[in-house]
């Protein structure tokens, strides 16, 4: 029934969310519950000489004062799983160093307030590059290993690490990771060349700005185990870091993916350690809601990022030598940072002759580094974009033509060296180019204009299962342990029904917990329709097996013709020799039945990632006076592979290409000099809201995955990485002058057009 | 966002009112745009929040020449109303305010005794020479806006005084006014705002966002003003968009007065 697929449909959770009827992780009634409210770092760099509860203690409704020692840890290291307060050493201003817990979170709240944290000021490393340079303060004195790094990592992307960087150039010890990533010759490549642009872009720390801040609630069942209930995109990999930190079997954690009000990666085990070690330490259960300036101040936003480029070209256009120096401010992040990803990704979808890219991650004073929606991605794409857009103008060529020249195709080098899987690059780039706005743009009123980028996301892959069982009234459940972020539940309905022979409207998707559910990773990486969606393909199609199985005996017709259509087995052929899915089912699910339950298993180990592109158009009118930019138009054409559901597809290509506004034009996360923040609110950290947004038109693209589901992809990430860069070409071709800092403010885009 | 404990209480009257505001740390509240956020953020932790949302203190009228508002109007009533020629600042104005819900519960007297110094509307009645008329035990008064604005967030009111009416001449025929800004892209606040009131024979500009109070523009302009600063948008940008914002409020409310 591959007719259902590419049919647009209201999302599976779109009934109970629009009016009002979804628990989230904070509404959930638990008796006796205690609330946790945290007290969160004044200083950025500190020891802590001393934390007095005395006086918290003394508001009636106050139960508990927990620091690092009351929390039982069994493996401490320095990630925020290991160490949800801080112990000796407070590592930047919002780090939680106690929790107050309390009968009411008013009562916590008031005792929070009273929580006397005595610090001893260390010096606070807030400058990233001044971090790198041998000698320089240390954002954290004391060192201790970190195991979780490669497990993070490989959420969101499945990129190789590159080699380790030369050894030669000294540096500080904050640049805890250096990669180098290069191939042929660079010198002759540059001497080869017509032209070459370089620049330095700066992008700053950018927070993923959910709906809904961070939150769970945990505790303890008469038997021991350890109940989560979280807002969290991985229950898995939650589980398995509460089970090292406080030394619990696998058994005793059960971790339950409530619906998430929006995480874009900022949801992956910061709150679930200290609602557990509360709950754990206290025997009673336990619920931590971040209040958003918590939210703000305390959690892992996106990198900051440095990125000095040098790109050169042929007259005739063809790319010929990229060279990179690439800086990520890791924040306090020792496991993991995006220098990796955006090293891999700083070639962008095309060939290149040769290629230096030296990539470091620093530790500094600020945040925790977190993965935000295609992490490292757009900060590499407004770089090399940018310089793109240069080049072709040094050139002479049109920018498109020039991409397109230079575009990858399948089995071209991928910085592996491996041959690279299909991937629509050129596919969008012609979408936009034969766009009516593109060919418009010569002709605009004067401080308005047009301009274009493209981005890519190489797309995870992980292994995952899924259940598909069909119940007596016909229908069908659908049961995976992926968190359901972006509308995957929406797309495994689609699937298993196209799959199974069942109208999507008979499927039900349901989030299981770790105690049952079947294996998935964190939902992340532009993969869980592509693995996860591929096990429930599988697992749709083994308990159509036992349908069929099943009706080749009720109708004496050889499983091999009969097809499943709409619920219905039939003989192919003829249609009215038939038994209904439901009439199946019923003779199987009851006492002394005589066939199988209609279930199914299914897994999926993909091992070739599907990339996606994305290219965009943005039209956009300067304001000269005053410096504001006003996004007027944008287009989006994004490569698919196939579009199951294409009203969930467009809203992620809309989504991703908003988030891409909001780096383009408005979100920044500043600190003052001594670390601490200075835009903790929404009063001073601009997000685009909807009336700054403007129509954004969708161009699907449709070039299959080979091995996705129906020809899926993983399509969530790709949106939002040329985003930025595209809206900072039409700025720059609008003022006729290049802002390399983002986002592009209208006090920034003043100075510049009067320097 | 959980705010420190509170009383609540409902005036049935403005005396009411008044005799509840006497508690120290009382606050009144009405439509709750300004202060549920900052008691949300503990800047504020009154005693006892007195709702005088219920209070006869709502509705605009024009009568003999003057444009009585009353204080408790929401913004959405102002940005729906149609007033005499010289007035279109207003609605102009309301209309550009917060959101929607904002804009249904947000009053405008509210807006003015919380003294924001970056408060679009008091520019407005700024320039078009607004009084208000204030209530306390003792009886009433009638003072102009300009002496009620004397900081950031400070009123020259006393603790024990609402404002009962918001007094607006109507400009003679042949006028025009406007209201431009250029919002600062969180808050929405005003980096700079112009207010313009331009009369056959004379206009007033009144600005916001740029100093400790929004202020009317002296005779000889901005030049001699100290304008205020941020992390955001320096001193030098916003003299700049000031300057800006006054020109095309100016020529706005021209234009309205030849039409």
């Amino acid at each position: 029934m591959s007719e259902l697929i590419g049919v647009a449909r209201p999302r599976v959770d779109a009934p109970d969310k629009v009016s009002g009827s979804t628990r989230f992780a904070a509404d959930g009634y638990v008796h006796g519950l205690l609330h946790a409210r945290p007290v969160l770092a004044t200083e950025a760099h500190a020891r802590i000489r001393e934390i007095d509860p005395q006086a918290a203690l003394a508001i009636p409704g106050v139960v508990a004062v927990l620091t690092a020692a009351d929390l039982p840890i069994a493996s401490p290291g320095t990630d925020r799983t290991s160490e949800p307060l801080a112990r000796e050493e407070v590592v930047f201003a919002g780090q939680p160093v106690a929790l107050v817990i309390a009968e009411t979170e008013a009562a916590a709240q008031d005792g929070a307030e009273l929580v006397l944290v005595d610090y001893e000021a260390l010096p606070a490393v807030v400058d990233v590059e001044a971090a790198m340079a041998p000698g320089a303060a240390l954002a954290r004195t004391v060192e201790e290993s970190d195991d979780e790094a490669g497990d993070l990592e490989s959420i969101h992307a499945g990129v190789d690490h590159g080699q380790a960087d030369d050894p030669q150039e000294e540096l500080s010890g904050n640049v805890l990771d250096r990669i180098t990533r290069e191939r042929g010759d660079l010198a002759a490549a540059f001497a080869a060349s017509a032209s070459v642009v370089e620049g330095t872009f700066r992008t700053p720390w950018v927070h993923q700005a959910y709906l809904e801040p961070q939150v769970c609630t945990a505790w303890l069942e008469p038997s021991g185990t350890l109940v989560v209930s979280a807002s969290t995109q991985g229950s898995f990999v939650t589980r398995n870091g509460l089970a090292r930190v406080y030394d619990l079997p696998l058994d005793r954690i059960r971790v339950i993916a409530e619906p998430i009000g929006g995480s874009f990666g900022g949801k992956l085990s910061l709150v679930e350690p200290l609602a557990c070690g509360a709950a754990l330490a206290l025997k009673r259960p336990v619920r931590l809601t971040l209040t958003r300036s918590e939210d703000f101040a305390a959690t892992n936003p996106a990198s900051a990022q440095v990125t000095h480029l040098k790109v050169g070209a042929r007259a005739d256009g063809t790319f010929t030598a990229i060279e990179g120096r690439m800086i990520v401010d890791r924040g306090t992040n020792a496991g993991w940072g995006a220098e990796g990803i955006s090293s891999s990704l700083v070639t962008g979808p095309y060939r290149w002759e040769a290629y230096e890219i030296h990539a470091y991650g620093v530790q500094t004073n600020r945040f925790t580094f977190g993965a935000y929606r295609a992490p490292g991605a757009p900060t590499a794409a407004f770089a090399l974009e940018s310089l793109l857009d240069e080049l072709a103008s040094a050139l002479g060529l049109d920018p498109i033509e020039m991409r397109l020249r230079n575009a990858v195709v399948e089995g071209d080098p991928g910085m592996s060296g491996n041959p690279l899987p299909t991937m629509g690059a050129v596919e969008v780039l012609e979408r936009i180019r034969e766009h009516p706005l593109w060919a418009q743009r010569d002709a605009l009123p004067v401080d308005e204009a047009v301009g274009m980028a493209a981005g890519h996301w190489p797309g995870g892959t992980e292994p995952a299962a899924a259940v598909c069982r069909v119940d007596s009234d016909g229908s069908m459940t659908v049961v995976t342990s992926a968190a359901d972020m972006s509308g995957v539940n929406s797309g495994f309905a689609v699937i298993a029904a196209a799959a199974f022979g069942l109208s999507p409207d008979k499927v039900r998707v349901v989030t299981a917990d770790t105690s049952f559910g079947p294996y998935s990773g964190a939902s992340g990486g532009s993969k869980v329709t592509y693995t996860v969606g591929a096990a429930v393909l599988r697992a749709a199609e083994a308990a159509r097996e036992k349908v069929l199985n099943a009706a080749s005996q009720e109708l004496e017709i050889a499983p091999d013709d009969l097809e499943v259509v709409d619920g219905v087995v039939r003989a192919v052929g003829s249609p009215d020799r038939s038994i209904s899915v439901e009439e199946i089912a019923k003779k199987a699910l009851r006492f002394g039945g005589r066939y199988e339950p209609i279930e199914g298993h299914g897994g999926s180990a993909q091992t070739s990632g599907a990339p996606s592109v994305a290219a965009h158009l943005s039209h956009v009118r300067v304001d000269r006076e005053t410096g504001e930019v006003t996004l007027l138009r944008h287009v989006i054409a994004q490569d698919v592979g196939r579009a199951l559901n294409p009203a969930l597809v467009e809203g992620q290509m809309r989504g991703g290409a908003v988030q891409g506004m909001g780096w383009a034009l408005f979100e920044e996360l500043t600190h003052d000099e001594d670390g601490r923040l200075q835009t903790g609110s929404f009063l001073d950290y601009a997000i685009p809201t909807a009336e700054r947004v403007p129509e954004i038109e969708t161009l699907i693209v449709e070039v299959p995955a080979p091995d996705g589901p129906f020809g899926a992809k993983g399509i969530g990430e790709a949106p939002v990485v040329g985003a930025p860069a595209a809206i900072a070409n039409a700025v720059a071709a609008a003022i006729g002058t290049r802002l390399y800092e983002l986002p592009l403010t209208a006090p920034r885009v003043w100075k510049a057009l009067r320097s | 966002m959980i705010p420190a404990a509170t009383r609540y209480a409902r005036a049935q009257s403005l005396d009411q009112a008044l005799e509840l505001l006497g508690e120290p740390d009382a606050k009144a509240i009405a439509g709750g745009q300004s202060l549920i956020p900052v008691m949300k953020l503990r800047i504020a932790r009154p005693s006892v929040v007195v709702d005088i949302s219920r209070l006869e203190l709502h509705g605009i009228e024009e009568r003999e020449g003057t444009l009585h508002i009353g204080p408790l109007t929401t913004w959405a009533e102002l940005a729906a109303a149609s007033l005499s020629p010289g007035l279109e600042a207003i609605p102009e104005c309301a209309h550009g305010i917060g959101d929607v819900q904002v804009r249904n519960l947000g009053t405008i007297g509210g807006s003015v005794v919380h003294a924001d110094p970056a408060s679009d509307m008091p520019a407005v009645l700024l320039a078009l020479g607004a009084r208000l008329q204030v209530r306390s035990s003792d009886g009433e008064r009638e003072t102009s806006l300009e002496d009620v604005l004397v900081g950031p967030f400070t009123t020259a009111l006393g603790t024990q005084e609402l404002v009962t009416d918001i007094i607006v001449p109507v400009p003679q025929a042949g006028s025009g006014s406007a209201y431009v800004s250029v919002e600062h892209p969180a808050s929405g606040f005003a980096l700079a705002g112009a207010a313009a009131l331009v009369e056959p024979d004379r206009e007033r500009i009144a600005v916001t966002g740029v100093g400790a109070t929004p202020f009317v523009v002296p005779d000889g302009g901005l030049g001699a003003t100290e304008i205020f600063g941020d992390r955001f948008a320096s001193d030098e940008y916003r003299r700049e968009l000031a300057g800006v914002v006054v020109e095309r409020a100016r020529a706005s409310a021209r234009a309205r007065s030849a039409g």
